[in-house]
Protein backbone atom coordinates (compact mmCIF):
# COMPACT_ATOMS: atom_id res chain seq x y z
CA UNK A 1 0.00 0.00 0.00
CA UNK A 2 1.44 3.40 -0.99
CA UNK A 3 1.89 6.17 1.67
CA UNK A 4 -1.58 7.76 0.70
CA UNK A 5 -3.68 5.22 1.94
CA UNK A 6 -2.26 5.89 5.62
CA UNK A 7 -2.52 9.19 5.72
CA UNK A 8 -6.17 9.24 4.06
CA UNK A 9 -7.90 9.20 1.42
CA UNK A 10 -6.66 10.24 -2.10
CA UNK A 11 -8.35 13.69 -2.85
CA UNK A 12 -10.41 12.10 -5.07
CA UNK A 13 -12.41 10.20 -3.17
CA UNK A 14 -12.97 12.69 -0.68
CA UNK A 15 -14.61 15.04 -2.97
CA UNK A 16 -16.88 12.02 -4.64
CA UNK A 17 -17.98 11.73 -0.75
CA UNK A 18 -18.47 15.56 -0.42
CA UNK A 19 -20.47 15.92 -4.06
CA UNK A 20 -22.33 12.28 -3.65
CA UNK A 21 -23.13 12.33 0.28
CA UNK A 22 -26.05 9.87 -0.26
CA UNK A 23 -24.23 7.09 -2.06
CA UNK A 24 -21.79 4.23 -0.03
CA UNK A 25 -19.09 2.87 -1.36
CA UNK A 26 -15.66 1.44 -0.13
CA UNK A 27 -12.57 2.75 -1.16
CA UNK A 28 -9.26 1.07 -1.76
CA UNK A 29 -6.06 1.95 -3.63
CA UNK A 30 -4.45 0.07 -6.81
CA UNK A 31 -1.32 1.49 -8.23
CA UNK A 32 -2.35 3.69 -10.23
CA UNK A 33 -5.91 4.50 -9.35
CA UNK A 34 -8.61 5.15 -6.58
CA UNK A 35 -10.78 1.89 -6.61
CA UNK A 36 -14.54 2.48 -5.69
CA UNK A 37 -16.49 -0.59 -4.96
CA UNK A 38 -20.02 0.00 -4.98
CA UNK A 39 -23.20 -2.29 -4.63
CA UNK A 40 -24.92 -2.65 -8.22
CA UNK A 41 -28.21 -1.00 -6.73
CA UNK A 42 -25.95 2.19 -6.22
CA UNK A 43 -24.02 1.65 -9.71
CA UNK A 44 -26.55 3.64 -12.00
CA UNK A 45 -27.07 6.53 -8.99
CA UNK A 46 -23.24 6.55 -8.37
CA UNK A 47 -22.27 6.63 -12.26
CA UNK A 48 -25.18 9.36 -12.86
CA UNK A 49 -23.39 11.79 -10.11
CA UNK A 50 -19.73 11.16 -11.26
CA UNK A 51 -20.69 11.62 -14.84
CA UNK A 52 -23.09 14.98 -14.68
CA UNK A 53 -21.99 16.49 -11.31
CA UNK A 54 -19.69 19.92 -12.37
CA UNK A 55 -16.92 19.27 -9.29
CA UNK A 56 -16.70 15.54 -11.06
CA UNK A 57 -17.48 15.67 -14.05
CA UNK A 58 -16.25 12.19 -15.54
CA UNK A 59 -16.64 12.45 -18.85
CA UNK A 60 -14.47 10.05 -20.89
CA UNK A 61 -15.52 5.94 -20.03
CA UNK A 62 -12.50 4.43 -20.47
CA UNK A 63 -12.75 0.89 -20.29
CA UNK A 64 -14.68 -1.85 -18.31
CA UNK A 65 -13.09 -5.05 -17.70
CA UNK A 66 -15.36 -8.23 -16.28
CA UNK A 67 -13.55 -10.38 -14.04
CA UNK A 68 -14.35 -13.91 -12.63
CA UNK A 69 -13.71 -13.66 -9.24
CA UNK A 70 -14.21 -17.20 -8.63
CA UNK A 71 -16.18 -18.04 -5.57
CA UNK A 72 -17.45 -14.18 -4.85
CA UNK A 73 -19.02 -14.18 -8.43
CA UNK A 74 -18.73 -11.94 -11.46
CA UNK A 75 -17.43 -8.13 -11.19
CA UNK A 76 -17.51 -5.30 -13.47
CA UNK A 77 -14.55 -2.48 -13.45
CA UNK A 78 -15.01 0.87 -15.11
CA UNK A 79 -12.09 3.02 -15.71
CA UNK A 80 -13.02 6.55 -15.95
CA UNK A 81 -11.50 10.12 -16.60
CA UNK A 82 -12.58 13.46 -16.66
CA UNK A 83 -11.29 15.91 -19.47
CA UNK A 84 -12.48 19.18 -17.53
CA UNK A 85 -10.53 17.96 -13.88
CA UNK A 86 -8.09 15.89 -15.28
CA UNK A 87 -8.29 13.10 -12.79
CA UNK A 88 -8.99 9.21 -12.64
CA UNK A 89 -11.03 7.03 -10.82
CA UNK A 90 -12.03 3.44 -10.88
CA UNK A 91 -15.08 1.72 -10.32
CA UNK A 92 -16.12 -2.13 -8.55
CA UNK A 93 -19.35 -2.99 -9.09
CA UNK A 94 -19.78 -7.17 -7.46
CA UNK A 95 -22.76 -9.12 -9.83
CA UNK A 96 -25.25 -11.23 -7.79
CA UNK A 97 -24.32 -14.55 -7.99
CA UNK A 98 -27.39 -16.05 -9.58
CA UNK A 99 -28.43 -14.20 -11.90
CA UNK A 100 -24.90 -11.87 -12.69
CA UNK A 101 -27.36 -8.86 -13.31
CA UNK A 102 -25.72 -5.07 -13.70
CA UNK A 103 -27.27 -2.21 -15.03
CA UNK A 104 -26.08 -1.13 -18.56
CA UNK A 105 -24.92 2.51 -18.46
CA UNK A 106 -24.85 3.03 -22.37
CA UNK A 107 -27.76 5.49 -21.83
CA UNK A 108 -24.83 7.62 -19.72
CA UNK A 109 -22.15 6.74 -22.03
CA UNK A 110 -22.70 5.42 -25.52
CA UNK A 111 -18.51 4.33 -25.37
CA UNK A 112 -19.97 1.68 -23.01
CA UNK A 113 -22.23 -0.35 -25.74
CA UNK A 114 -19.03 -3.05 -27.17
CA UNK A 115 -17.18 -3.01 -23.45
CA UNK A 116 -20.46 -4.24 -22.15
CA UNK A 117 -20.92 -6.47 -24.97
CA UNK A 118 -17.50 -7.79 -24.37
CA UNK A 119 -17.57 -8.49 -20.98
CA UNK A 120 -21.14 -10.19 -21.32
CA UNK A 121 -19.83 -12.27 -23.94
CA UNK A 122 -16.43 -13.23 -21.93
CA UNK A 123 -17.35 -13.69 -18.62
CA UNK A 124 -20.97 -14.00 -18.71
CA UNK A 125 -22.69 -10.48 -17.13
CA UNK A 126 -26.21 -9.53 -18.34
CA UNK A 127 -26.04 -5.77 -18.61
CA UNK A 128 -30.14 -4.97 -18.31
CA UNK A 129 -31.19 -2.32 -20.58
CA UNK A 130 -28.28 -3.07 -22.81
CA UNK A 131 -29.71 -1.91 -26.55
CA UNK A 132 -27.87 -4.71 -28.48
CA UNK A 133 -26.67 -7.96 -26.71
CA UNK A 134 -25.28 -10.07 -28.96
CA UNK A 135 -21.67 -11.37 -29.07
CA UNK A 136 -19.33 -9.26 -30.39
CA UNK A 137 -15.65 -11.00 -30.57
CA UNK A 138 -17.24 -14.68 -30.54
CA UNK A 139 -19.27 -16.52 -32.93
CA UNK A 140 -22.98 -15.05 -33.04
CA UNK A 141 -24.56 -18.61 -31.38
CA UNK A 142 -22.08 -19.07 -28.91
CA UNK A 143 -22.36 -19.38 -25.41
CA UNK A 144 -19.60 -20.07 -24.04
CA UNK A 145 -18.04 -17.28 -21.43
CA UNK A 146 -14.14 -17.84 -21.94
CA UNK A 147 -12.74 -16.20 -19.62
CA UNK A 148 -14.18 -17.77 -17.10
CA UNK A 149 -11.89 -19.28 -14.44
CA UNK A 150 -13.42 -22.63 -15.05
CA UNK A 151 -13.13 -23.05 -18.69
CA UNK A 152 -10.64 -24.56 -19.88
CA UNK A 153 -7.93 -23.05 -22.01
CA UNK A 154 -8.14 -25.87 -24.06
CA UNK A 155 -11.11 -27.54 -25.10
CA UNK A 156 -12.28 -29.29 -28.12
CA UNK A 157 -12.63 -27.38 -31.12
CA UNK A 158 -16.75 -27.93 -32.03
CA UNK A 159 -18.20 -25.54 -29.63
CA UNK A 160 -21.41 -24.67 -30.92
CA UNK A 161 -24.53 -25.85 -28.63
CA UNK A 162 -22.08 -25.71 -25.65
CA UNK A 163 -22.80 -23.89 -22.33
CA UNK A 164 -20.90 -22.70 -19.74
CA UNK A 165 -22.77 -23.51 -16.50
CA UNK A 166 -23.08 -20.29 -13.75
CA UNK A 167 -20.22 -19.21 -12.16
CA UNK A 168 -17.78 -21.46 -9.86
CA UNK A 169 -19.36 -24.32 -11.54
CA UNK A 170 -16.80 -27.04 -13.75
CA UNK A 171 -17.99 -27.36 -17.02
CA UNK B 1 -38.14 -0.88 -65.95
CA UNK B 2 -36.81 -2.89 -62.87
CA UNK B 3 -35.00 -5.87 -63.28
CA UNK B 4 -36.27 -7.67 -59.48
CA UNK B 5 -39.75 -8.54 -59.91
CA UNK B 6 -40.39 -7.32 -56.26
CA UNK B 7 -38.65 -4.20 -56.57
CA UNK B 8 -41.39 -1.43 -56.49
CA UNK B 9 -41.18 1.20 -59.38
CA UNK B 10 -42.78 4.20 -59.19
CA UNK B 11 -42.95 6.59 -62.31
CA UNK B 12 -44.18 9.65 -60.06
CA UNK B 13 -41.74 12.52 -60.40
CA UNK B 14 -39.66 13.61 -58.05
CA UNK B 15 -40.66 11.41 -55.91
CA UNK B 16 -38.58 8.24 -57.26
CA UNK B 17 -39.16 5.14 -54.54
CA UNK B 18 -36.04 3.03 -54.55
CA UNK B 19 -35.24 -0.33 -52.96
CA UNK B 20 -32.81 -0.44 -50.25
CA UNK B 21 -29.72 -2.30 -50.96
CA UNK B 22 -27.20 -4.61 -48.76
CA UNK B 23 -23.97 -4.53 -49.85
CA UNK B 24 -21.06 -6.85 -47.86
CA UNK B 25 -17.90 -4.87 -47.39
CA UNK B 26 -15.11 -7.85 -46.16
CA UNK B 27 -13.76 -9.59 -43.98
CA UNK B 28 -11.71 -10.40 -47.17
CA UNK B 29 -11.60 -6.78 -48.62
CA UNK B 30 -8.80 -4.46 -49.09
CA UNK B 31 -10.43 -1.58 -48.10
CA UNK B 32 -11.07 -2.97 -44.52
CA UNK B 33 -7.45 -3.04 -44.18
CA UNK B 34 -7.70 -6.30 -42.19
CA UNK B 35 -10.31 -9.00 -41.27
CA UNK B 36 -13.19 -6.32 -40.68
CA UNK B 37 -16.43 -6.69 -42.20
CA UNK B 38 -19.84 -4.30 -42.23
CA UNK B 39 -23.05 -4.57 -44.01
CA UNK B 40 -23.97 -1.55 -45.34
CA UNK B 41 -27.66 -1.04 -46.15
CA UNK B 42 -27.37 1.58 -49.44
CA UNK B 43 -30.28 3.74 -50.79
CA UNK B 44 -28.91 4.68 -53.88
CA UNK B 45 -25.56 6.38 -53.40
CA UNK B 46 -26.27 7.23 -49.40
CA UNK B 47 -25.73 4.77 -47.12
CA UNK B 48 -28.50 4.34 -44.20
CA UNK B 49 -27.36 1.50 -41.89
CA UNK B 50 -24.12 -0.22 -41.47
CA UNK B 51 -23.30 -2.96 -39.15
CA UNK B 52 -19.90 -3.92 -38.18
CA UNK B 53 -18.79 -7.58 -37.73
CA UNK B 54 -15.22 -8.15 -35.60
CA UNK B 55 -13.91 -11.07 -34.24
CA UNK B 56 -12.37 -12.44 -36.75
CA UNK B 57 -8.76 -12.31 -35.84
CA UNK B 58 -10.12 -13.16 -32.00
CA UNK B 59 -6.67 -15.21 -30.79
CA UNK B 60 -7.79 -14.94 -26.76
CA UNK B 61 -5.25 -12.84 -25.71
CA UNK B 62 -6.31 -12.13 -22.33
CA UNK B 63 -7.10 -15.91 -21.41
CA UNK B 64 -3.68 -16.31 -22.77
CA UNK B 65 -2.30 -14.36 -20.79
CA UNK B 66 -3.65 -15.43 -17.55
CA UNK B 67 -2.16 -19.23 -18.27
CA UNK B 68 1.30 -17.99 -18.93
CA UNK B 69 4.19 -16.70 -16.97
CA UNK B 70 4.48 -12.79 -16.83
CA UNK B 71 7.68 -12.73 -18.98
CA UNK B 72 5.95 -15.77 -21.62
CA UNK B 73 2.98 -13.38 -22.68
CA UNK B 74 4.78 -10.51 -23.47
CA UNK B 75 5.26 -11.95 -27.09
CA UNK B 76 1.15 -12.15 -27.27
CA UNK B 77 1.07 -8.64 -26.53
CA UNK B 78 3.17 -7.79 -29.21
CA UNK B 79 0.76 -8.97 -32.17
CA UNK B 80 -2.19 -6.68 -31.01
CA UNK B 81 -1.24 -3.54 -32.77
CA UNK B 82 1.13 -5.38 -35.20
CA UNK B 83 1.71 -1.91 -36.84
CA UNK B 84 3.61 -0.98 -33.59
CA UNK B 85 4.78 -3.71 -31.54
CA UNK B 86 6.95 -1.70 -29.49
CA UNK B 87 4.43 0.13 -28.35
CA UNK B 88 2.27 -3.03 -26.75
CA UNK B 89 5.03 -4.16 -25.53
CA UNK B 90 6.18 -0.84 -23.62
CA UNK B 91 2.42 -0.75 -22.24
CA UNK B 92 2.25 -4.28 -20.93
CA UNK B 93 5.99 -4.23 -19.12
CA UNK B 94 5.36 -0.74 -17.55
CA UNK B 95 2.23 -2.66 -16.19
CA UNK B 96 4.14 -5.59 -14.91
CA UNK B 97 6.83 -3.02 -13.91
CA UNK B 98 4.33 -1.03 -11.71
CA UNK B 99 2.47 -3.81 -10.02
CA UNK B 100 5.93 -5.45 -9.13
CA UNK B 101 7.85 -2.67 -8.06
CA UNK B 102 10.62 -2.74 -10.62
CA UNK B 103 13.15 -0.05 -11.18
CA UNK B 104 13.80 0.18 -14.67
CA UNK B 105 17.31 2.09 -15.39
CA UNK B 106 17.76 5.05 -17.00
CA UNK B 107 19.30 4.38 -20.43
CA UNK B 108 16.43 1.48 -21.34
CA UNK B 109 13.97 4.15 -20.46
CA UNK B 110 15.42 6.26 -23.47
CA UNK B 111 15.63 3.12 -25.72
CA UNK B 112 12.37 2.39 -24.84
CA UNK B 113 11.22 5.55 -25.63
CA UNK B 114 13.29 5.47 -29.09
CA UNK B 115 12.16 2.54 -29.81
CA UNK B 116 8.12 3.59 -28.78
CA UNK B 117 8.27 6.98 -31.09
CA UNK B 118 9.94 5.22 -33.89
CA UNK B 119 7.04 2.49 -33.92
CA UNK B 120 4.36 5.27 -33.86
CA UNK B 121 6.02 6.57 -36.89
CA UNK B 122 6.15 3.26 -38.60
CA UNK B 123 2.45 3.19 -37.72
CA UNK B 124 1.41 6.12 -38.79
CA UNK B 125 3.42 5.98 -42.15
CA UNK B 126 1.21 2.63 -42.53
CA UNK B 127 -1.70 4.96 -42.41
CA UNK B 128 -0.60 7.78 -44.48
CA UNK B 129 -0.04 5.01 -47.25
CA UNK B 130 -2.83 3.21 -46.70
CA UNK B 131 -5.16 6.18 -46.31
CA UNK B 132 -3.72 7.90 -49.79
CA UNK B 133 -4.91 4.45 -51.47
CA UNK B 134 -8.15 4.53 -49.93
CA UNK B 135 -8.43 8.40 -51.35
CA UNK B 136 -7.30 7.01 -54.93
CA UNK B 137 -3.20 7.52 -55.43
CA UNK B 138 -2.87 3.75 -55.34
CA UNK B 139 0.34 2.88 -55.79
CA UNK B 140 2.19 6.09 -55.04
CA UNK B 141 1.45 6.98 -51.56
CA UNK B 142 1.94 3.07 -50.60
CA UNK B 143 5.32 2.84 -51.89
CA UNK B 144 6.32 6.46 -50.38
CA UNK B 145 5.29 4.89 -47.22
CA UNK B 146 7.14 1.40 -47.68
CA UNK B 147 10.32 2.93 -48.36
CA UNK B 148 10.37 4.75 -44.99
CA UNK B 149 8.89 1.52 -43.11
CA UNK B 150 11.34 -0.61 -44.96
CA UNK B 151 14.44 2.09 -43.22
CA UNK B 152 12.83 1.83 -39.75
CA UNK B 153 12.18 -2.20 -39.91
CA UNK B 154 15.84 -2.44 -41.16
CA UNK B 155 16.60 -0.65 -37.81
CA UNK B 156 14.42 -2.41 -35.61
CA UNK B 157 16.23 -5.47 -37.18
CA UNK B 158 19.74 -4.70 -36.32
CA UNK B 159 18.65 -3.62 -32.35
CA UNK B 160 16.73 -6.44 -31.46
CA UNK B 161 16.80 -8.87 -34.22
CA UNK B 162 13.53 -8.94 -35.52
CA UNK B 163 11.56 -6.77 -37.31
CA UNK B 164 7.88 -6.80 -36.94
CA UNK B 165 7.60 -8.71 -33.41
CA UNK B 166 11.02 -7.80 -31.78
CA UNK B 167 10.04 -8.68 -27.94
CA UNK B 168 12.62 -6.58 -27.09
CA UNK B 169 11.12 -5.58 -23.83
CA UNK B 170 12.47 -7.08 -21.18
CA UNK B 171 10.50 -6.63 -17.52
CA UNK B 172 12.98 -4.32 -15.96
CA UNK B 173 14.47 -2.96 -18.83
CA UNK B 174 15.30 -3.99 -22.74
CA UNK B 175 17.11 -7.29 -23.74
CA UNK B 176 20.74 -5.93 -24.82
CA UNK B 177 22.02 -2.66 -25.36
CA UNK B 178 22.18 -0.82 -28.57
CA UNK B 179 24.96 -1.31 -31.58
CA UNK B 180 27.66 0.93 -31.44
CA UNK B 181 27.05 2.27 -34.89
CA UNK B 182 22.79 3.23 -33.44
CA UNK B 183 23.09 7.12 -32.94
CA UNK B 184 24.56 7.77 -36.95
CA UNK B 185 22.04 4.54 -38.35
CA UNK B 186 19.21 6.17 -36.31
CA UNK B 187 19.79 10.20 -37.61
CA UNK B 188 20.09 8.64 -40.64
CA UNK B 189 17.00 6.79 -41.17
CA UNK B 190 15.21 10.13 -39.28
CA UNK B 191 16.60 11.98 -41.77
CA UNK B 192 14.88 9.74 -44.40
CA UNK B 193 11.79 9.90 -42.38
CA UNK B 194 11.66 13.64 -42.82
CA UNK B 195 12.05 13.19 -46.32
CA UNK B 196 9.26 10.93 -46.44
CA UNK B 197 7.27 13.16 -44.27
CA UNK B 198 7.49 16.28 -47.00
CA UNK B 199 6.98 13.91 -49.78
CA UNK B 200 3.71 12.86 -48.26
CA UNK B 201 3.04 16.67 -47.24
CA UNK B 202 3.75 17.12 -50.95
CA UNK B 203 1.36 14.32 -52.60
CA UNK B 204 -1.57 14.48 -50.16
CA UNK B 205 -1.74 17.73 -48.57
CA UNK B 206 -1.17 19.75 -51.35
CA UNK B 207 -3.44 17.47 -53.54
CA UNK B 208 -6.68 19.34 -54.80
CA UNK B 209 -8.37 16.75 -55.03
CA UNK B 210 -7.23 14.91 -52.09
CA UNK B 211 -8.70 17.45 -50.22
CA UNK B 212 -11.64 17.82 -52.16
CA UNK B 213 -12.44 14.08 -50.35
CA UNK B 214 -11.65 14.87 -47.16
CA UNK B 215 -12.30 18.06 -46.18
CA UNK B 216 -16.05 18.78 -44.13
CA UNK B 217 -16.32 14.82 -44.05
CA UNK B 218 -17.95 13.71 -41.17
CA UNK B 219 -16.84 16.32 -38.68
CA UNK B 220 -17.15 15.05 -35.03
CA UNK B 221 -17.33 17.29 -31.96
CA UNK B 222 -15.44 17.07 -28.82
CA UNK B 223 -18.35 16.21 -27.15
CA UNK B 224 -19.36 13.94 -29.57
CA UNK B 225 -16.06 11.84 -29.47
CA UNK B 226 -15.27 12.07 -25.79
CA UNK B 227 -19.41 10.45 -25.64
CA UNK B 228 -17.71 7.35 -28.26
CA UNK B 229 -14.52 7.08 -26.08
CA UNK B 230 -12.83 8.24 -29.12
CA UNK B 231 -8.58 8.64 -27.71
CA UNK B 232 -5.64 9.58 -29.53
CA UNK B 233 -5.50 11.32 -33.00
CA UNK B 234 -9.14 10.87 -33.61
CA UNK B 235 -9.58 12.94 -30.40
CA UNK B 236 -6.50 15.42 -30.80
CA UNK B 237 -8.89 16.16 -34.31
CA UNK B 238 -11.44 17.12 -33.11
CA UNK B 239 -9.12 19.66 -30.94
CA UNK B 240 -8.70 18.50 -27.85
CA UNK B 241 -5.45 18.22 -26.59
CA UNK B 242 -5.25 15.45 -24.85
CA UNK B 243 -2.04 13.25 -24.91
CA UNK B 244 -1.23 10.84 -22.55
CA UNK B 245 1.89 11.49 -22.72
CA UNK B 246 1.36 14.98 -21.55
CA UNK B 247 -1.43 14.12 -19.46
CA UNK B 248 -0.30 11.42 -17.46
CA UNK B 249 3.41 11.10 -18.39
CA UNK B 250 5.41 7.52 -18.22
CA UNK B 251 8.60 6.74 -18.71
CA UNK B 252 10.87 9.76 -19.67
CA UNK B 253 8.20 11.61 -21.38
CA UNK B 254 8.09 14.41 -19.01
CA UNK B 255 11.94 14.95 -19.48
CA UNK B 256 10.92 15.97 -23.14
CA UNK B 257 10.38 18.72 -25.52
CA UNK B 258 7.60 18.30 -27.61
CA UNK B 259 3.67 19.17 -28.78
CA UNK B 260 0.08 18.29 -29.25
CA UNK B 261 -0.76 18.46 -32.90
CA UNK B 262 -4.86 18.91 -33.18
CA UNK B 263 -7.31 19.65 -35.83
CA UNK B 264 -9.89 22.01 -36.09
CA UNK B 265 -12.98 20.18 -36.49
CA UNK B 266 -12.32 16.76 -36.40
CA UNK B 267 -12.98 15.53 -39.82
CA UNK B 268 -10.95 13.30 -42.24
CA UNK B 269 -8.57 16.05 -43.11
CA UNK B 270 -8.04 16.53 -39.62
CA UNK B 271 -7.66 13.48 -38.59
CA UNK B 272 -5.15 12.85 -41.95
CA UNK B 273 -3.35 16.00 -40.82
CA UNK B 274 -2.68 15.05 -36.84
CA UNK B 275 -1.35 12.07 -37.86
CA UNK B 276 1.20 13.96 -40.47
CA UNK B 277 1.82 16.20 -38.04
CA UNK B 278 2.40 13.55 -35.03
CA UNK B 279 5.28 12.43 -37.01
CA UNK B 280 7.29 15.55 -36.77
CA UNK B 281 7.13 15.55 -33.07
CA UNK B 282 7.98 11.82 -32.76
CA UNK B 283 11.11 12.82 -34.75
CA UNK B 284 11.32 15.41 -32.50
CA UNK B 285 11.32 13.20 -29.60
CA UNK B 286 13.76 10.83 -30.70
CA UNK B 287 16.29 13.66 -31.50
CA UNK B 288 16.18 14.93 -27.73
CA UNK B 289 16.70 11.02 -26.31
CA UNK B 290 19.73 10.35 -28.76
CA UNK B 291 21.10 13.55 -27.31
CA UNK B 292 20.03 12.80 -23.44
CA UNK B 293 20.46 8.90 -23.05
CA UNK B 294 22.99 8.41 -20.45
CA UNK B 295 25.34 5.51 -20.30
CA UNK B 296 25.02 2.78 -17.91
CA UNK B 297 22.68 -0.47 -17.31
CA UNK B 298 19.81 -1.71 -19.87
CA UNK B 299 18.20 -4.41 -17.38
CA UNK B 300 17.35 -3.59 -14.13
CA UNK B 301 20.18 -5.85 -11.42
CA UNK B 302 19.18 -8.58 -9.47
CA UNK B 303 15.99 -9.33 -11.07
CA UNK B 304 14.15 -12.84 -9.93
CA UNK B 305 14.78 -15.87 -12.14
CA UNK B 306 10.08 -16.31 -11.69
CA UNK B 307 8.59 -13.31 -11.18
CA UNK B 308 6.04 -13.45 -8.45
CA UNK B 309 3.52 -10.96 -7.56
CA UNK B 310 1.46 -11.36 -4.29
CA UNK B 311 -0.99 -9.17 -4.77
CA UNK B 312 -2.29 -5.79 -6.70
CA UNK B 313 -4.15 -4.21 -9.46
CA UNK B 314 -3.14 -1.58 -12.31
CA UNK B 315 -4.66 0.04 -15.10
CA UNK B 316 -1.90 1.30 -16.87
CA UNK B 317 -2.40 3.94 -19.82
CA UNK B 318 0.13 5.07 -22.96
CA UNK B 319 -0.58 6.65 -25.62
CA UNK B 320 -0.66 3.91 -28.66
CA UNK B 321 -0.77 4.77 -31.91
CA UNK B 322 -4.30 4.78 -32.22
CA UNK B 323 -5.23 6.20 -29.01
CA UNK B 324 -5.24 5.56 -25.33
CA UNK B 325 -3.59 1.53 -24.93
CA UNK B 326 -4.14 0.66 -21.59
CA UNK B 327 -3.44 -2.10 -19.50
CA UNK B 328 -5.16 -3.63 -16.65
CA UNK B 329 -3.90 -6.46 -14.98
CA UNK B 330 -4.93 -8.14 -11.60
CA UNK B 331 -2.17 -10.29 -8.88
CA UNK B 332 -3.38 -12.67 -6.67
CA UNK B 333 -0.07 -14.44 -6.02
CA UNK B 334 1.93 -16.77 -8.05
CA UNK B 335 3.76 -16.41 -11.12
CA UNK B 336 0.48 -15.62 -14.28
CA UNK B 337 -1.82 -12.63 -13.59
CA UNK B 338 -4.92 -13.84 -11.93
CA UNK B 339 -6.74 -11.26 -14.88
CA UNK B 340 -4.87 -8.78 -17.62
CA UNK B 341 -7.46 -7.21 -19.93
CA UNK B 342 -6.20 -4.53 -22.79
CA UNK B 343 -8.33 -1.71 -23.75
CA UNK B 344 -7.67 -1.30 -27.62
CA UNK B 345 -7.64 2.14 -28.73
CA UNK B 346 -8.61 0.92 -32.16
CA UNK B 347 -11.71 -1.35 -30.81
CA UNK B 348 -13.32 2.26 -28.87
CA UNK B 349 -12.36 3.91 -32.27
CA UNK B 350 -13.69 1.83 -34.47
CA UNK B 351 -17.06 1.39 -32.03
CA UNK B 352 -18.67 4.69 -33.61
CA UNK B 353 -18.50 3.35 -37.16
CA UNK B 354 -22.27 3.43 -37.85
CA UNK B 355 -23.07 6.67 -36.66
CA UNK B 356 -19.82 8.00 -39.20
CA UNK B 357 -20.45 6.51 -41.94
CA UNK B 358 -24.45 6.48 -41.90
CA UNK B 359 -25.65 9.50 -43.66
CA UNK B 360 -22.78 9.81 -46.42
CA UNK B 361 -21.84 7.94 -49.68
CA UNK B 362 -20.51 4.38 -50.17
CA UNK B 363 -17.30 5.87 -51.59
CA UNK B 364 -16.68 7.90 -48.53
CA UNK B 365 -17.70 5.07 -46.08
CA UNK B 366 -14.50 3.87 -47.12
CA UNK B 367 -12.13 6.75 -46.80
CA UNK B 368 -14.21 7.18 -43.24
CA UNK B 369 -13.36 3.83 -42.24
CA UNK B 370 -9.70 4.43 -43.38
CA UNK B 371 -9.62 7.69 -41.10
CA UNK B 372 -10.17 5.80 -38.05
CA UNK B 373 -7.06 4.30 -38.68
CA UNK B 374 -8.12 0.60 -37.23
CA UNK B 375 -5.78 -2.41 -36.40
CA UNK B 376 -7.31 -5.64 -36.45
CA UNK B 377 -5.35 -7.12 -34.29
CA UNK B 378 -6.06 -5.11 -31.24
CA UNK B 379 -9.95 -4.67 -32.09
CA UNK B 380 -9.89 -8.59 -31.80
CA UNK B 381 -7.41 -9.49 -29.49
Amino acid sequence: MSAEAVIGEPEIVALVRERLPNIPFEFSETKTYADLRVAPEHLLALVTGLREDPELSFDLLRNIVAMDMEEDGLEAKYQLYSFRHGHALQLTAPAPIPSCELPSITGLYPAANWHEREAAEMVGLVFTGHPDPRNLLLEEDLRIHPLRKAHPLQKAEILQGIEDGPPGVEV
Amino acid sequence: MSVWPEERVTTAEGDLDTVDMTVNVGPQHPATHGVFRMVLTVDGELVVDCEPYIGYLHRGLEKLSENADYRQAMGWWDRTDYLAGMCCEGAYTMAVEKLAGIEVPERAEYIRVIMMELSRINSHFMFLGAFGADVGSFGTSFVYAWRERERIYDLFEEVAGDRMFPTYFRIGGVTMDLPDNFESRCRWVLSSVRQGLEDFDGLLTGNEVFVERCKDLTPVTPEQAIAWGFTGPMLRATGVPWDIRKAEPYSVYPELDFEIPVGLQGDVFDRFHVRLAECYQSVRIIEQCLEQMPEGRVLAPKLPKTLRINEGEIYMPTEGTKGEYGVYMMARGGTQPYRAKLRSPSFCNLSALKELVVGSYVADAIIILGSLDIVLGEVDK
